[in-house]
């Protein structure tokens, strides 16, 4: 090896070295000051995802909408078409009546947020949403939607925030399963893409006497999540040895989300 | 020689701002293109040792700054088993280890058969996510590889790769601007 190159791997296991051994404020440091130079790009580019996504959604209902025209005469497509606009703005209206009637029905101090960008990275189970610290987010905040729970806030920054997603592995929620006195870990799984991810429920005692359609609720213990948050329900138990284990379906449609809301503190 | 070389810092930190409109394809596994890794991978072969290690720095601590995940901090009494993550700065040892891989075709890419560099760079991406994947499976337990993981690695390594033509592209752009040959031995052998 030539020494100038030899010179040049020791300066980059040197480099690398002190990467990996700097502390977490350090890093959040480098990461603050990373997103704060790409933060116009980043906007822009959630901006185009969210449109290819409209696009996208658009397309579908096109093609559907074009089968139908294909069936019938164009009078009634024609108004078929203004109909499924109508249902469209409806299913819209419903939503945000939805989202603002648990704004006011939750005992808890929220702050809404729309969803602007979805996996922004290969592994983790993560999303971006539009509000960051300019609206009172701070980190590991509980993040939920109407349906149950979303996640935790993993990292907040001046105008958006980014949310580790309960479907990921390293999001772990003490749970406890309705109607039994049942607790357990629940957490995502590792690899698993699928629009609806099954949850897996750990620790559970070996003789737990759980059913398929049971539902689970958040334990308030850990100092993370709210107690008494709806998680998901009960898909399957397999019973080990030790203790016994569950498969929980969340109660979130994660492939459907809009609006989520931050929880800032229990009292409104 | 300079001037080339500074380019590929610039190109790979533009990369980083080209990524962010790059969204995960969810009807493919939810692979995406890696425009950052592919832009080292493709300068890693152009340029000197020094330079690749210079950008594999560069790139990985840009990356993990990018994807790092904070420490959850809960009660150790109801969350026994922590789910660890992956330290800051792993991703600058598996840039430098890809680099080297890319290298290792140098001497076939200076008589211009660049082909070659393209499809080692999709191997080369898959070879990353599979050492990204094994990290995590280490530090985490329970070494699991489903069909998902596989398709999402397969997808992302073959979309990254379609794109790696473009990247060179670009390359012998700027290398011609700067009047600094990339195809030596091919110009050589032409002359002779």
């Amino acid at each position: 090896m030539k020494p100038l190159n030899l010179l040049a791997l020791l300066l980059f296991l040197a480099g690398a070295t002190w990467a990996l051994t700097r502390s977490e404020r350090f890093v959040r440091d480098i990461q603050v000051a990373y997103f704060k130079i790409i933060n116009p790009t980043l906007t822009a580019g959630s901006a185009l995802e969210t449109k290819a996504r409209k696009f996208l959604d658009e397309t579908e209902n096109s093609k559907s909408l074009e089968t139908k025209l294909n069936a019938i005469n164009g009078e009634i497509g024609r108004l078929r078409i203004i109909e499924s606009q109508f249902a469209a703005l409806k299913r819209e209206n419903k939503e945000l009546r939805h989202a603002l009637d648990f704004k006011k029905a939750t005992n808890f101090d929220v702050v809404a947020a729309q969803i602007i960008r979805r996996h922004p990275t290969t592994w983790w189970q993560t999303m971006d949403i539009d509000a960051g610290e300019d609206r009172k987010i701070g980190i590991q905040l509980s993040v939920l939607s109407n349906e149950g729970l979303v996640g935790i806030i993993d990292r907040p920054f001046a105008h958006r925030s980014s949310v580790l997603l309960i479907t990921d592995e390293k999001c772990q929620v003490s749970v406890r399963v309705e109607g039994t006195p049942e607790v357990g870990i629940l957490s995502g799984q590792r690899g698993k893409f699928d629009n609806n991810p099954i949850l897996r429920l750990r620790f559970l005692s070996k003789e737990a006497s759980l059913k398929a359609g049971q539902r689970v609720f958040t334990t308030g213990r850990g100092g993370i999540f709210q107690s008494n948050i709806l998680v998901g329900t009960i898909l399957s138990v397999e019973k080990g040895p030790i203790d016994s284990e569950a498969l929980v379906a969340p109660a979130v449609n994660f492939s459907d989300l809009g609006t989520v809301f931050v929880v800032l503190s229990e009292t409104p | 020689m300079l001037r080339y070389n500074l380019s590929t810092v610039l190109l790979l930190l533009i990369a980083f701002l080209v990524q962010q409109f790059v969204p995960a394809f969810t009807g493919l596994s939810h692979a995406r293109i890696l425009v950052v890794q592919l832009v080292f991978l493709c300068c890693a072969v152009t340029v000197t040792t020094p330079t690749m290690l210079l950008l594999a720095f560069l790139g990985g601590i840009l990356w993990d700054a990018h994807c790092y995940l904070s420490p959850i901090i809960a009660d150790p009494e109801v969350y026994t088993q922590p789910v660890e993550s992956l330290r800051f700065g792993y991703s600058i040892l598996l840039f430098g280890v890809a680099g080297f891989l890319m290298q290792g075709l140098n001497p076939i890419f200076r008589q211009g058969k660049w082909h070659f560099s393209a499809i080692l760079s999709g191997i080369a991406i898959f070879l990353y996510l599979a050492a990204e994947f094994i990290l995590i499976s280490f530090i985490r337990g329970e070494f699991t590889i489903s069909r998902s993981i596989l398709r999402l690695m397969f997808y992302t390594s073959v979309l990254t790769m379609c794109v790696s033509p473009v990247i060179f592209w670009i390359l012998y752009q700027i290398a011609n601007l700067f009047d600094h040959p990339l195809h030596p031995e091919a110009r050589n052998s032409k002359r002779r």
